[in-house]
């Protein structure tokens, strides 16, 4: 073993994304289905007669925002009850006993929530494809915003997972954290229909740039600047790291 | 014959119906709900206003039919939409535990007859989920300017609504072997009942061809009836949604009476 474990590290990450595989109904065909019921409610409602949300269509506006929704959801879901099943089942043992470091382990975990992310953004792109004229305008920028979004959600999973030690706690950070976070990031609307200052507070939300970077990434539209969305997401990134890494290190309520 | 201790358990005698095996059941289910609040309660609270929120920042100040704005008739389908599902996971997700887990010994063990059992299950569910509807309802009143027609339409449906996806969740529950299984139906069967019950959208601006398929939809009749009780007008005739609500309660619930008088994945 050198300086890198690597095969601990693959070993850890195998595990990871065949913990998800194994429920693939739950873990990648529910989120598919989720995301086509909230493509058709906003179709049905509000597609109608044409209805273009700064100069296009409004299904093709939302789309792109609905793939990243659920793949924010799933990777951190993934991490998430990775880390708190087994903190309540007591087999967080096995992860943490190996001889694996702190770095290993965060990266580890980080990439199973990062490849279920990226599964199910590209099912629910796929299976969205039939409905709607999906076109890619910078495959670059969609790229970078789709593994951004899955690792912050990853990590955020990851932080909250140490860090609840029931699933109510858990319960109590998506509800009142992850999905008014998501819903108010301009999935739905364009933020250009808010008053000023609820504008300038849409910018403080993280999500916002990534829901906006990759809707630009597919119809090259976007509603704030996208050269900022490119520093300010990893800056997120690298801040949410080094917090997982931290917790990792000293075991935070992960170890006795 | 040996003398009867002072600390002997007297067997206890119980009229026709056990009473107090229900109730312990109903209790039980209860107080698990009131104790995942965070989950059962916050949970559907918060999502009902994330949707009021984005549709009314996506469409705000449109009206969903002359007369009634977007939001008086979008508010009442949320509250449906989280009372219904709420109910099919309270009827679904304690009997699967207790199965998986092996629990159900206990209530398999205890005198109580099918019906006692069905009873246990499916009241609580249905309790819990009215209470989800309360609860959102309050804090959508909080946002929008509610009219009110008719409360007996209102708790009416909303008792019906909730006794049916507590039957079908307790039929799931109880069919479901694995979390998996129950996860598929949760999928393909409840979550497009919910979404295309017309909750978010009126219905008659649809095309005939596609219409068919919110009319046939159990939770759309819910919906409808629900609604009416708020803005006074529905989209189908409310005998007939309360008759379908009835029917399918009616049905459902003599499937989980046979399932649980039988033993059907339940005993061994």
């Amino acid at each position: 073993m050198g300086a890198v474990n690597w095969r601990g590290l693959w070993t850890l990450y195998l595990k990871e994304v065949r913990r998800f595989l194994n429920v693939f109904t739950q873990t990648l065909m529910a989120p598919v289905i989720t995301t086509l019921l909230f493509l058709a409610i906003f179709a049905l409602a509000l597609g109608g007669a044409g209805r273009q949300v700064a100069g296009v269509p409004y299904i093709e506006f939302l789309a792109p925002g609905l793939i990243m929704m659920t793949m924010m959801q799933n990777s951190f879901a993934n991490t998430s009850s990775s880390i708190l099943i087994a903190k309540v089942q007591g087999n967080i043992v096995d992860v943490l006993m190996p001889p694996l470091s702190a770095g290993e382990l965060t990266l580890g975990i980080a990439a199973g929530g990062v490849t279920r992310g990226l599964m199910v953004g590209v099912a629910a792109g796929l299976a969205m494809w039939i409905f709607v004229p999906l076109r890619l305008h910078d495959p670059a920028v969609l790229l970078f915003h789709a593994v951004n979004a899955s690792l912050m959600l990853s990590l955020l999973g990851m932080i909250g997972g140490i860090w609840s030690e029931k699933f109510d706690h858990i319960a109590a950070v998506t509800n009142f954290v992850i999905t008014p976070f998501s819903f108010l990031s301009g999935t739905f609307y364009s933020i250009q229909r808010l008053p000023e200052t609820w504008q300038i507070v849409a910018h403080f939300n993280p999500f916002f740039y990534l829901i906006d970077g990759i809707r630009y990434g597919f119809i090259g539209r976007a509603d704030g600047a996208i050269a900022l969305g490119l520093v300010v997401v990893p800056a997120v990134n690298a801040f949410l790291w080094l917090v997982a890494h931290r917790m990792f290190a000293t075991g935070y309520r992960l170890k006795p | 014959m040996q003398p009867r201790l002072a600390t002997t358990p007297v067997p206890r005698s119980f009229g026709p119906v056990n009473w107090r095996g229900v109730y312990a059941l109903y209790k039980r289910e209860t107080v698990r709900f009131y104790r995942y609040a965070a989950e059962t309660l916050a949970g559907p609270a918060i999502s009902a206003l994330m949707f009021l929120a984005v549709f009314h920042l996506a469409l705000g100040g449109e009206e969903a039919r002359p007369g009634i704005s977007l939001s008086a008739f979008i508010g009442p389908g949320i509250v449906m939409f989280m009372m219904a599902h709420g109910a099919f996971e309270g009827g679904s997700i304690p009997i699967l535990f207790h199965k998986m887990e092996g629990m159900i010994t206990d209530v398999i063990s205890a005198p109580l007859t099918p019906l006692e059992m069905l009873a246990g299950y499916v009241l609580p569910a249905t309790t819990s989920a009215m209470t989800v509807g309360a609860v959102v309802l309050a804090l959508v009143a909080v946002f929008v300017d509610l009219p009110l027609h008719s409360v007996t339409a209102i708790v009416g449906f909303a008792f019906a609504a909730s006794l049916l996806m507590a039957l079908l969740g307790l039929v799931v529950g109880i069919w479901a072997e694995r979390w998996d299984g129950y996860s598929a139906v949760e999928t393909f069967l409840v979550a497009p009942l919910g979404f295309l019950s017309g909750a978010f959208f009126p219905v008659d601006n649809l095309p005939e061809t596609v219409r068919w398929i919110f009319h046939v939809n159990p939770v759309f009749q819910a919906v409808e009836g629900f609604r009416y009780g708020f803005i006074g007008q529905a989209q189908t005739s409310l005998v007939l949604a309360a008759s379908v609500l009835a029917g399918m309660s009616l049905v459902l619930g003599l499937i989980a009476w046979r399932m649980l008088a039988v033993g059907y994945r339940i005993k061994p």
